[in-house]
């Protein structure tokens, strides 16, 4: 009873031990579950063993007391074999909790190194990321590197480095050699064969402070028969009030026509002298000092345009008070010939479209208007076309002035005109002509200009005073330099001039002009002295002139 | 037939449109470089003609784009030209 008490209450322990160990420890349950299969299937047995015993228990012991002794030390020793099996399985649950612990801090410490390693993969993404970029740049700046720099780049660069306030030189320049044959002697007059070489200078000076002033001047300096003479041809303010008017004040070209303004130039006169009107004897005044208000604008389609020109300044001026006495220069404030003004304008239009591909057809008309001296009026007008199409190109001008004589004289008259007609050979193709020598007739570009002028009397004053071809006499600078030759038959009443020009165009502003000039003045007119003396100019000798000259625009 | 007719506008509607949305995004695109464009296009017509009333046609890289800007003002002087020609000329001489 005792024993199976006691082995109840060992074997209850026991139990309970297990028990609680395995209901009350998840821990060591846990354990069990990892225990090997083997060991607890065995352990499985020797409770239901121990459990069958405590069942029998009571029966036995009322069968004998000298089997409970054996049966205790069996007992005994059964449970010390469990308690050894327990130390056992304790140091193998202990062991193998270590191991997990391990395993657990391994397992951390792979979790770690895996989170570093992807912290680390990330990094060397954004880095490789960053490295492309990079290495784009780089390539675009090493394109723009090895890129040669734009003209627009430089240009603006340039400018910059240049500044606002810069300055720029262009003009002319050229070398004539000049034969002039003079075939017949008036009487008293000057006159003779001549031939020389000429040189001359016109550097035109532009100055822009800003973009709406400008400032341009002229000077012309040149080399000639009577020795070196200088000039201020033109000298002004261009100031741009608007898109449609802009002021231009000072000494400028008379922009009455075409000639004076825009042809008088050396290398862009097609022909190395000036049409008659506007030569040794112009018709109207070549230069003014004064003030104009000018603009144009596009009425329709590209390139049909309007434009007008009026202005005001100092007036006329003559080398004297007889008749046919020569235009000269602007008026200074100190001259005594002039006690008014004068005012002028010029109107164009250009009626064809540029799409119309018709060319360009300039009509123009002109007038100036001023008093000479003490209530003595002068007044001109003028027409005057320009029409340019593919290598043809052809101008003139009509040009009609009055001149209101002192003391009663009948009015001094005049009239001038000109017609002159070019083409370039640049597109004509000689059959049988080696390709070299077609290009050199690509450059070529004969003309023909036929000028005339008309007036009553011519003063003898004049054509002594003109010394000769070139610079001279009262023509120095505000005509253009190149406008006579000396000849006589130019200062004929009635001048005619037939020109003949073959230019060969070394580039658009280099050229070589070659002229021939054949003088046919008509008979009739006057020849006045500087007493008022009025002599018949019959007829008067023909001339001829060769004048060949080298020149460059810059 | 009439299905055929209504689907026949409605295309031609969406075409036009699509044709109407398109044109103002490329115009659009660079309003600066457009307008270079155009002047320099209306600049390569009036320098033939215009220049050659007067004398011979000089090409742009004759000289300098700054000394440009001075010959064109003076020359938009002396040939009294419309502004507007004045400037596709010289957009068209500082390009070369």
């Amino acid at each position: 009873m005792f024993s199976g008490r006691l082995m109840n209450f060992q074997t209850q322990q026991a139990w309970t031990r297990l028990g609680a160990h395995q209901g009350t420890n998840v821990a060591l349950s846990h354990r069990w579950v990892m225990m090997p299969a083997g060991r607890i299937f065995s352990t499985f047995l020797f409770a239901l063993g121990i459990a069958a015993l405590s069942l029998a228990g009571p029966a036995r012991a009322a069968d004998s007391d000298g089997t409970d002794a054996a049966a205790m030390k069996q007992i005994r020793s059964e449970i010390r074999q469990m308690r050894e099996e327990r130390k056992r399985d304790r140091e193998v649950i202990r062991s193998l909790e270590i191991k997990v612990q391990q395993l657990e801090t391994k397992d951390s410490k792979v979790q770690a190194g895996t989170q570093h390693l992807q912290n680390t993969d990330q990094r060397l993404k954004e880095t490789t990321l960053e490295l492309q970029q990079t290495n784009v740049q780089v390539k675009t700046l090493q394109t723009k590197v090895d890129a040669p720099i734009a003209p627009a780049q430089f240009s603006d660069v340039f400018d910059r480095y240049l500044g606002s306030h810069t300055f720029t030189v262009t003009g002319a320049a050229g070398g004539q050699f000049i034969y002039d044959q003079q075939s017949g002697a008036l009487d008293n007059l000057h006159h003779a064969s001549q031939n020389s070489f000429f040189f001359d200078w016109e550097p035109m000076i532009l100055y822009r402070p800003t973009d709406w002033i400008l400032f341009q001047g002229v000077f012309s300096a040149g080399f000639g028969s009577t020795g070196t003479g200088t000039d201020l041809s033109t000298a002004d303010f261009q100031i741009f009030l608007n898109d449609y008017m802009t002021v231009e004040a000072g000494l400028f070209d008379q922009p009455f026509g075409d000639w004076y303004e825009t042809q008088s130039p050396m290398w862009v006169n097609r022909f190395v002298t000036a049409p008659l009107p506007f030569g040794v004897e112009p018709v109207v005044p070549p230069a003014e000092l004064g003030i104009q208000l000018r603009g144009g604008m596009q009425f329709g389609q590209l390139g049909q345009d309007f434009d007008y020109t009026v202005w005001g300044g100092n007036g006329p001026n003559f080398s004297s008070n007889v008749l046919g006495a020569a235009l000269g220069g602007p008026n200074t404030v100190a001259s005594s010939q002039t006690n008014g003004k004068s005012i002028g304008a010029r109107f164009r239009i250009y009626p064809l479209p540029v799409d119309s591909e018709l060319g360009r057809l300039e009509l123009g008309a002109s007038t100036f208007n001023g008093k000479w001296a003490n209530g003595n009026w002068f007044n001109s007008w003028g027409v005057d076309f320009n029409y340019f199409v593919g290598n043809l190109q052809t101008r003139g001008e009509w040009v009609e002035s009055y001149r209101q004589m002192p003391n009663g004289l009948n009015t001094d008259h005049r009239q001038g005109w000109y017609l002159q007609v070019g083409y370039f050979l640049n597109g004509l193709n000689v059959p049988g002509f080696p390709d070299k020598l077609n290009s050199y007739i690509h450059r070529l570009e004969p003309l023909v200009r036929y000028s005339g002028v008309n007036q009553r009397g011519i003063s003898t004053d004049d054509i002594a005073g003109a010394t000769g071809i070139g610079l001279g006499g009262t023509q120095v600078g505000l005509v253009p330099d190149f406008g006579l030759s000396g000849s006589p038959s130019l200062f004929a009443p009635h001048a005619r001039e037939v020109a003949l020009a073959l230019d060969y165009w070394i580039a658009p502003s280099i050229v070589w002009q070659n002229e021939f000039d054949i003088e046919l003045p008509r008979a009739g007119g006057l020849f006045v002295s500087p007493g008022g003396i009025e002599t018949p100019a019959g007829s008067v000798p023909n001339d001829h002139a060769f004048l060949s000259q080298f020149t460059i625009g810059f | 037939m009439k299905k055929l007719f209504v689907a026949i506008v409605l295309a031609a509607l969406a075409i036009g449109a699509i044709g109407s949305m398109g044109a103002p995004a490329s115009a659009e695109e660079n309003p600066q470089a457009a307008e270079h464009k155009r002047l320099f296009r209306e600049g390569a017509k009036l320098w033939p003609l215009y220049c050659n009333t007067c004398h011979n046609a000089r090409p742009g890289s004759e000289k300098a784009p700054y000394e440009w800007d001075q010959i064109m003002m003076h020359m938009r002087t002396i040939g009294n030209l419309p502004p507007q020609d004045a400037k596709a000329i010289l957009e068209y001489l500082k390009a070369r």
